[in-house]
């Protein structure tokens, strides 16, 4: 059988420690932080999905546009009767679009997940300024307060006003990102249903000290 | 039912998706109901074609009992573990080349191994002098070709396969007869940590009915995992064996799930055991070098 989504429940929620009880997330696909088999089909999913654009017109390139294709297809299968009418927000990119590094394979996933279908996608949030990318840095200080301080709401994108919402990402961590968009969004649109959905979400290793909060 | 209906189960069908825990919670149910056994199971899910446990188990009991099984392994220290479900994306497909596949499975540590390329490596758990040194070098040469040993954690030549891929460096995956919050034998409770916390320990055993019953009645996990481990695997290598010996179920199942089965030449080479002779016939590769099993499992397109 195709493979279903799962949910952040009360099993997994102690990973991803902004969620709450009350939040709808889903995933498609799990791997495990800091280690695992590199090889393995969602690792190198990922991997080639998070490939620099300073790797554009190399060889490897080619990969990014695969794995952008599959999990788009991978999602839209997942996601099924849950697109049409939907609004389709992508966590905005790290870095600013006249960055080098600006990265738009979201924008890309959401693009394809749409197409077909009566779901908008739209890029309503936007980043005022280049962040660190979170792997760069001491992810657990990044608030979701301090991340949405960052975001505001394209208003020329504002109408038809959303009522239902997937956000996306790719990898779900500590759920920071997730919970700013949603908040940025609840505040303009406060009668929209805000649900998530992420291509992976990163398991800890059993060792790795539970988090409170 | 349940979980799959919170999503506004007002704009038409609900969103199907699987709740890990609640999943848990009812494979758990299922399996304390009486008379349950991997058969019965396995024969349940065929019936309901495409179900989760979930679909088979009220929703209030599968809560319950996800609560009282997550008290439990918690209370134990197993407080970070996984699961899969056949319908998620990780679950193996060759999984369902068992004769009674399992739903759901246990895990602690990092799934992702259980994609690497594998082989299991078992045998008796009261191995000769000779048997040691030869699984050892068996593992050094599976880990130089970069496999990864898959065994089940028992005395024996389990724990030397295991201890003998990490010390030069490999990797390890134990499928243990027990549910994760045991350890058979207790001297292995170490061992089984550091596989969890460096690779991957699974386990398919129900942690209710596991403790409801008596130490005679948990016996049957242990072959019962051989099954899956055979599973998981490409190919199964047994080192030595008694005529009697749990060993054996593994065999069964790799040549009766198309998985090779190698049996070293030291096994037919004791009078006192008929069992190598009669798989021989089956199916099973008879080895004397290692290169022979290289070569067939570069051959294999398992």
């Amino acid at each position: 059988m195709p493979s279903l989504l799962r949910r952040i429940d009360e099993l997994l929620r102690p990973d991803h420690w902004y969620l709450e009880p009350s939040d709808l997330g889903f995933f498609l696909r799990e791997y495990t932080k800091g280690g695992g088999y590199q090889a393995s089909e969602t690792n190198q999913l990922i991997l080639n999905l998070k490939k620099s654009p300073s790797l554009r017109g190399t060889s490897q390139w080619k990969y990014k546009g695969i794995a952008i294709r599959r999990c788009a297809n991978e999602l839209k299968s997942a996601l099924a009767k849950y697109l049409d009418g939907w609004t389709i927000v992508p966590i905005p990119p790290s870095k600013a679009r006249d960055d080098p590094e600006y990265d738009d394979r979201l924008c890309q996933v959401g693009q394809i997940l749409c197409a077909e279908t009566s779901a908008r996608f739209c890029e309503l949030i936007v980043q005022r300024t280049t962040t660190p990318a979170d792997h760069l840095q001491d992810s657990a200080r990044r608030t979701p307060d301090l991340i949405a301080a960052n975001y505001w709401i394209d208003e020329a994108l504002a109408a038809p006003e959303p009522t239902h919402v997937w956000i996306i990402d790719d990898v779900l961590t500590t759920g920071a990102h997730f919970k700013a968009v949603q908040q940025v969004l609840l505040q303009r649109f406060p009668v929209a249903k805000v649900c998530g959905v992420f291509i992976a979400r990163r398991a800890p290793l059993p060792d790795e000290p539970p988090v409170n909060g | 039912m349940g979980q799959r209906s919170l999503l506004f189960a007002g704009s038409g069908s609900p969103l199907r998706s699987i709740s890990p825990f609640l999943e848990m919670g009812a494979y758990e149910a299922l399996w304390s109901k009486p008379g349950a056994t991997f058969k019965r199971l396995a024969e349940s899910f065929k019936e309901n074609a495409d179900a989760l446990p979930s679909d088979l188990v009220e929703e209030k009991t599968a809560r319950e009992t996800g609560e009282r099984v997550m008290g439990h392994l918690r209370e134990r220290g197993v407080v970070r573990f996984g699961i899969r479900v056949h319908g998620d994306a990780e679950y193996p497909d060759r999984l369902r080349d068992a004769a009674y596949p399992v739903e759901l499975l246990y895990f602690q540590g990092a799934w992702d191994f259980v994609e690497s390329p594998s082989v299991a490596v078992v045998g008796t758990r009261q191995p000769s002098p000779e048997g040691v040194l030869r699984t050892k070098s068996l593992v050094k040469q599976l880990v130089k070709d970069d496999w990864t040993i898959v065994s089940g954690l028992a005395a024996g030549i389990d724990t030397v396969a295991h201890t003998t891929a990490l010390e030069v460096g490999g990797r390890t995956i134990a499928v243990l007869g027990t549910p994760l919050s045991e350890s058979y034998p207790k001297g292995n409770l170490a061992l089984q940590a550091d596989i969890a916390r460096r690779f991957v320990v699974i386990s398919q055993v129900p942690v209710q009915r596991y403790g409801q019953q008596i130490w005679k009645q948990n016996r049957t996990f242990f072959p019962e995992r051989n099954v899956t481990m055979s599973a998981l695997t490409k190919a199964t290598i047994i080192v030595e064996a008694s005529d009697t010996s749990g060993t054996l179920v593994q065999a069964r199942a790799a040549l009766k799930q198309g998985r090779k089965l190698f049996i070293l030449d030291s096994c037919f080479r004791n009078p006192a055991i008929k069992w190598p002779a009669d798989f021989e016939k089956k199916g099973a590769v008879r080895v004397d070098k290692y290169e022979q099993i290289r070569d067939a499992l570069a051959s294999s397109s398992n």
